[in-house]
């Protein structure tokens, strides 16, 4: 990864995911390979290490779950060596663009989850890492307080230059925060690249749907083409774009029946990940 | 110099949030406190029908046992921590990693928070200590040279504990299961440690099972200084048993830790 990237690291509940954060930051030890963070091996020099990474797992929380928010970023402050004047900025700063105010008094356990995933993200931040490794931070999240922090993240990013790598299964953060996308698989990386190219790559099935004068019956299709679903006066067909094209497709039902509307639809980054996770299954079930 | 500076301060942060974490739920301070109260009233009054028959067991006389069961509940927090629950919950929750992730010593954060952890519930004590004084006629000990080397054989005998339990709640990593453990080392911490009978009454035999395992060093050996059943002669022959303890459960307990922690992905902590 290059520095001051957003890089999206999805792939099923059980790929690997985790396992890489926890080598990245030093917790486990590659079986095979190396790893290296900022130049270091983050194993043997786990506390260097430490002081530039900033981590935020979305389902669990490093907070003091019975002190005020307050205490425990003071004490975060401490551990990371954050200079007084430095820590009284940034807090300020966090307080201000994270909506912190009324909660630094609050003890983590009394604060909704909305509110906790902010006080968190102040407490993996505050000593400004230079790499940030963010773990499904928007889950379980409503939509207003998932673009607040999608908002943070993108402007903590843009001020200061720190590289983050983003797990979750919200393909809207990776569509909002990331230009480039790795997907693994069952520990392999099956794709890494910019977010438009996957699909291409994938996105090897279109849709195209007709609105018709009559109904449609027993279309005859070319190779690669077959109905989804045909209503009364409207034909959903889905074609294979490595047999078959769109023109031949649609020339084949307009010769067969009158067509008032067409449109074609591109697939959408959930589609093509869903199917990459459905192959990824099927192997399983194997 | 500058490194000792700011470990200081983080650790002494470390140690200033222990307080306050304990006084979060200030309805479980006077639960325990009551609970206190009546456990140190049976201790008591248990003794006091032990000596009825006779005023001299085992070469200690009435009021040195009390004085000795007394003050070994009060000291009681000295060895017990909280290792076990921590490891266990932290895994649980998968905080563990979280942990890990600070710039500091992982074991040495630990300590500092388990020996706020004495302090702090040492502290909170305090009006048991009064009512036994009150009540029950404790005698706490004048003697500046009794509380020095009392305070030191209980720093290094928190430390033996420290380790020990550190050892133990490693196996946390492949169990998960934490009750079972912590209950088993919380009985055996009251029976080995000498918070219920004091070492010179035991049987020859237990007594040698009790001096071959840890927790006495934690209670028994510090309480017999303080409260003068230990002649104060034998204070730095003790304190080197004691010193001789800690390096060696800080060798099992380190190596252990190195193997257990890879366990952590498995649960996904």
């Amino acid at each position: 990864m290059d520095a001051g990237e957003i890089v999206g690291y999805i792939g099923v509940n059980g790929a690997g995911k985790s396992t890489t954060i926890k080598m990245l930051t030093g917790v486990l030890m590659p079986t095979s390979g190396e790893v290296r963070v900022l130049g270091r091996d983050p194993h043997k020099q786990r506390v260097d290490n430490a002081r530039d990474i900033g981590v935020v797992f979305g389902q669990r929380t490093q907070l003091w779950w019975d002190l005020a928010l307050i205490e425990s970023l003071n004490l975060i402050a401490k551990i990371y060596d954050v200079p007084p004047d430095r820590y009284k900025n940034i807090l300020d700063q966090f307080t201000e663009t994270l909506d912190l105010g009324a909660l630094l008094n609050v003890p983590v356990r009394n604060m909704s989850l909305g509110q906790k995933m902010r006080s968190e993200l102040a407490a993996a931040l505050i000593h400004e890492p230079k790499v940030v490794y963010l773990d499904e931070p928007t889950i379980g999240l409503d939509l207003i307080v998932k673009e607040r922090i999608r908002d943070f993240i993108k402007a903590e990013c843009g001020a200061k230059g720190m590289t983050v790598m983003l797990t979750t299964h919200d393909l809207g953060d990776i569509e909002e925060l990331c230009q480039r996308v790795i997907i693994i698989d069952d520990g392999q990386v099956i794709y890494d690249g910019p977010i438009q190219t996957i699909k291409k790559r994938f996105g090897k099935f279109r849709e195209i749907s007709f609105d018709t004068m009559k109904e449609a019956k027993s279309l005859q299709l070319p190779d690669g083409a077959q109905v989804l679903s045909a209503e009364e006066r409207k034909v959903h067909i889905r074609f294979d774009r490595t047999v078959s094209s769109a023109s031949k497709v649609a020339s084949a039902v307009m010769n067969q029946i009158e067509v008032t509307d067409f449109s074609l639809s591109e697939p959408d980054l959930a589609d093509i990940v869903k199917q990459i996770y459905n192959g990824a299954l099927e192997r399983e079930a194997r | 110099m500058q490194t000792l500076q700011r470990r200081v301060s983080v650790y002494g942060a470390l140690l200033a949030m222990i307080p306050k974490m304990f006084m979060a739920y200030q309805l479980w301070f006077w639960a325990g406190l009551v609970m206190n109260v009546i456990s140190m009233s049976i201790l008591y009054f248990f003794w006091n029908a032990v000596y009825a028959e006779s005023g001299v067991i085992s070469g200690l006389a009435r009021e040195q046992t009390i004085n000795y069961i007394l003050l070994a509940f009060f000291f009681m927090p000295l060895a017990s921590n909280d290792l076990v629950w921590e490891f266990g919950s932290n895994l649980r929750e998968g905080l563990m990693v979280h942990h890990l992730l600070r710039p500091v010593n992982f074991q040495a954060m630990n300590y500092v928070q388990q020996f706020g952890a004495v302090l702090t519930r040492v502290t909170l004590q305090i009006p048991i200590l009064l009512l036994g004084v009150f009540l029950f006629g404790l005698k706490i000990p004048t003697d500046l040279m009794t509380w020095l080397a009392f305070l030191v054989s209980a720093l290094l005998g928190f430390t033996v504990m420290f380790f020990f339990t550190w050892f133990l709640a490693c196996f946390t990593f492949y169990t998960t299961e934490i009750w079972g453990l912590g209950v088993l080392i919380e009985g055996m911490t009251f029976f080995l440690s000498g918070a219920l009978v004091p070492l010179a009454m035991m049987p020859e035999w237990l007594r040698g099972i009790v001096l071959s395992v840890p927790f006495a060093q934690a209670l028994a050996v510090p309480i017999g200084l303080l409260s003068g059943i230990t002649p104060l002669g034998d204070a730095p022959r003790l304190w080197l048993i004691q010193i001789a303890w800690i390096i060696g459960m800080w060798i099992i307990s380190t190596l252990f830790f190195r193997v257990a922690v890879r366990k952590i992905t498995v649960q996904g902590g």
